[in-house]
């Protein structure tokens, strides 16, 4: 047989596709690492600091701390915003808590867009609408090509936020590396899934108390919000 | 069984490496998501989990292209077998301890939105990964099949004679 004369060129045939399948792993995983530490030298939004997860902050100096991660979208966080969202805006208009929103981008590039386009309506002083129009005007399916800048620029005329500030921010990705951030820390604080709340750094009841409004103000009320 | 052996080990090489190159290819698009799907079996440490779940769809993308070209073939066959133990292990705790096992969105992964387990995501996952043990099972004990570059490579390869 062939195998026999050729010995030696076939062994070379071996490592040669063993050593490029290596390289191949070991690149990707350096890579890969390489590109999801937290960045050091960022834009940040408006109210974000690294000392809150990178979270965008209100009221900083109240008590008690809740911790919205969420990503704009997730099916279920639409759902969480349709059933909450009217008291944690409340509770957030009257200062009864340091509420912090981590909005993340694990579903994909179009969560990446979102956010950052969060961010920047943020920088407006408009987050908390923008928040609302990206839920009530979420695609049905994910990454399907829905969210694009333009479409985030136009949701933001529709919120009466507009200039270019905003359509910059929108268009030029200001805050990309932010985004990277926040996905950085949830991935330190052990979040996995959105919505995930936080009442003073501990975790809600995931079978009772999120998509019940009741249980939910009730869990609020026992953390310190009066 | 003779007959057909080496075309049937073809085809565990194909559906294994082409399994495993699908779930590497999907995941490394998204490396949080990816990063998140190890943590949320709560096995590791998260700092560890988290160098895993960066890790993992290369390394199984490197697995799937050894399968699939079919060199050192007992030894990728084992790897991917010790790959699909670990999530069989990791999905059956999991299932005990009634943790979602899909991150991501709430709502899937054997734990819905509002906290019911269901256990069939759990099972049907366990009998998928089961069946691809088999199937690497079967390739290191025949790994002697069609189309495989092993056959050209030398004698004292694992699997050829």
């Amino acid at each position: 047989m062939a195998t026999s004369n050729s010995g030696k060129p076939d062994k070379g045939l071996r490592a040669t596709v063993i050593g490029m399948v290596a390289f191949v792993v070991i690149v990707g995983i350096g890579f890969t690492l390489m590109t999801n530490h937290s960045k050091s030298v960022l834009k940040l939004p408006a109210s974000v600091s690294k000392a809150d997860g990178y979270g965008i902050v209100f009221n900083p100096t109240a008590k008690p701390v809740i911790d919205i991660w969420e990503d704009f979208q997730c099916p279920v966080c639409q759902r969480f915003e349709a059933i909450n969202s009217t008291y944690i805006n409340q509770v957030v208009a009257a200062g009864k808590a340091k509420v912090v929103f981590h909005p993340m981008s694990f579903i994909g590039q179009e969560s990446v867009l979102a956010a950052n386009a969060a961010a920047c309506a943020n920088d407006q002083g408009k987050f908390l609408a923008y928040h609302t129009l990206l839920y009530q005007n979420q695609s049905p399916t994910e990454n399907a090509g829905k969210v694009t800048a333009d479409f985030l620029t136009q949701l933001g005329a529709a919120g009466g936020i507009s200039g270019s500030k905003f359509t910059g921010c929108v268009n030029n990705m200001s805050y990309q590396n932010w985004t990277k951030n926040i996905e950085v820390d949830a991935a330190s604080k052990n979040v996995n899934s959105t919505p995930t709340v936080f009442v003073n750094g501990k975790e809600l009841d995931r079978k009772t108390q999120y998509m019940d409004p009741v249980a939910f103000q009730a869990v609020l009320a026992a953390g310190g919000v009066k | 069984m003779k007959r057909y052996q080496p075309w049937l080990t073809l085809l565990a090489r194909l559906v294994l490496g082409g399994t495993l190159l699908a779930a590497g290819l999907l995941k490394i698009k998204n490396p949080s998501e990816a990063a998140a799907s190890v943590r949320v079996y709560k096995m590791l440490p998260v700092a560890i989990a988290n160098i895993l779940g960066y890790s993992l769809p290369w390394i199984e993308i490197g697995i799937a292209l050894l399968l699939i070209v079919g060199i050192a073939l007992k030894k990728s066959a084992l790897a991917g077998g010790i790959l699909m133990a670990m999530f069989i292990i990791a999905i059956g705790q999991a299932w005990a301890r009634g943790l979602p096992i899909n991150c991501g969105c709430f709502g899937n992964g054997g734990v819905t939105a509002d906290g019911k387990v269901h256990a069939l995501t759990y099972f049907t996952e366990i009998v998928r990964d089961i069946g691809l043990v088999i199937l690497s099972g079967f390739l290191y004990r025949f790994p002697q099949g069609k189309l495989g570059l092993d056959k050209f490579a030398t004698e004292e390869n694992d699997g050829n004679k």
